[in-house]
């Protein structure tokens, strides 16, 4: 997949691209795995996507070109959310 | 020349390593064939027999040491070896990580958890557990973990404000629930028959359950499970059963012409407590004439009471006041063992396990051995 074929991941049906955040991703055991969380929020709301604040650690909702700050502190930098899916590591 | 066997002290002499201020010398042991004319020396079982013992200096559960005497090096290396590189232990192999949102990275933590030593039932560790293989077929990995070859653990932990911190706390652990994950938060997942080895006080836990993994602050969890399973040191020091194996020679102190008065107190200080003492001379030796006493009844001596103590730090050969009077050494064939459990084995059972191991080991070469003259 090509950098310009990714879209932005979305609770909604079409969440088969490659990197989406899809629930029971294909094959991956998730051993004791909790309940797979739900990263897009509601789902309802398409262009939502959450991500942490910098700062206090919230996680802020944020529109398409909406302004890039927490809506609690107001610290400017927001980071990605991590992955849904289980990561495998070698204990070396 | 007819040749003449060696005296008693010729033997013990050959067996010294010297320690001189700047050089060591006689650094090999020369007991093999052709070596001295016209004497044997080819390794004999009966002689070995004789000339072999085991002494034991202490035996804690987690810490033994005792000294073997009469072997070769290279026997007694083979047991150090085995000892870190072959004795096979459980510990933690592969992480699943659902959720790490603390500031430490997946890989470091995975790291760290590895390295945490786990205790349990000893029945279930070295009998009921067998080796896990990795399938070639990748596909094949999750259909091969069995109660017998995989031990699951769990850890869950997040991170709170603690409401009931008193105003104006700066402790983080006082501030927040769970802001230092331990060890001890790691939980044992029984599956199988496993129930049956690991219950009660013979449960999968850290050794020490003090062991600090990661520090959290509010908002932050881990979320992981962990399989364990058998393994080897020479693959990876986390399944080393000890924390050092280890082995040193017996130190020899010979002090050969008398070291008496403030010169005695002074040597003394020369070495670690309890290796040097201080005695009176007699009146016997200060009458006999040329062993240096005459004269000196009621003086102290210094008097060589516990070599085994001893560091060799060589501090009494830097002195002017002791050249010629001490000789320092090493006994080639004494070897003084150290070893420390991570608390998966009792220390003494490691050696014993050991010595097992390179027997096993032997008699594999000989078959091989012999299919190979066949
Ligand atoms: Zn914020």
């Amino acid at each position: 997949m090509s950098r310009e074929e990714y879209q932005i991941p979305t609770g909604s049906a079409s969440a088969s691209v490659g990197g989406g955040a899809g629930a029971g991703a294909g094959g991956s055991s998730s051993y004791n795995a909790p309940a797979v969380r739900d990263y897009t929020g509601s789902g309802a709301d398409g262009g939502t996507m959450y991500y942490m604040c910098g700062d206090c650690a919230v996680r802020v909702p944020l529109e398409k070109g909406a302004a890039i700050r927490c809506q609690k502190c107001g610290a400017r930098v927001l980071y990605k959310e991590r992955t849904k899916r289980m990561v495998q590591f070698e204990a070396r | 020349m007819p040749h003449k066997p060696p005296t008693k002290e010729e033997l013990e002499r050959r067996k010294i390593v010297g320690i001189n201020e700047e050089t060591i010398t006689d650094v090999a042991s020369s007991d093999y064939p052709l070596h001295y004319p016209g004497e044997e020396h080819s390794w004999d079982i009966d002689a070995f027999r004789r000339g072999f013992s085991i002494q034991f200096h202490h035996n804690d559960p987690f810490e033994a040491s005792f000294s073997l005497i009469g072997i070769d090096a290279s026997i007694a290396n083979a047991f150090r070896r085995t000892m870190i590189a072959d004795i096979p232990t459980l510990a933690i192999e592969t992480v699943f990580i659902n959720n790490n949102t603390s500031v430490i990275q997946d890989e470091v933590l995975s790291h760290r958890l590895g390295l945490i030593p786990f205790k349990g039932g000893h029945e279930g560790l070295h009998k009921f557990l067998k080796w896990w293989r990795k399938p070639t077929d990748e596909t094949l990995v999750n259909s091969s973990y069995y109660d017998y070859n995989t031990v699951s653990l769990r850890l869950e932990i997040q991170c709170e404000h603690n409401d009931k911190a008193a105003p104006g706390e700066t402790d983080p652990t006082k501030l927040y629930k769970h802001a230092h994950v331990y060890a001890r938060d790691i939980e044992f997942c029984p599956v199988g028959r496993q129930d049956r080895y690991f219950s009660g006080a013979d449960t999968i836990a850290p050794v020490n359950p003090d062991i600090l993994i990661a520090k959290l602050r509010p908002g932050q969890e881990i979320s992981l499970s962990m399989h364990m399973h058998k393994g080897v040191g020479s693959d990876h020091a986390k399944f080393s059963p000890v924390a050092t194996a280890s082995y040193r020679l017996m130190p020899v102190i010979n002090i050969e012409r008398p070291i008496l008065g403030a010169d005695a107190e002074k040597f003394a200080r020369c070495f670690p407590r309890g290796v040097i003492g201080l005695k009176k001379v007699t009146a016997k030796e200060a009458a006999q004439e040329g062993s240096g006493y005459e004269g000196h009844e009621g003086e102290v001596k210094a008097v060589v009471v516990d070599p085994m103590r001893d560091t060799v730090s060589r501090e009494c050969l830097r002195h002017e006041e002791f050249k010629g009077k001490v000789k320092l050494g090493r006994r080639r064939d004494h070897f003084i063992y150290l070893v420390e459990s991570t608390g998966q084995w009792e220390s003494d059972a490691i050696f014993l396990e050991a010595v097992a191991h390179l027997k096993k080991r032997a008699r594999d070469l000989e078959k091989q051995v012999v299919n190979m003259v066949r």
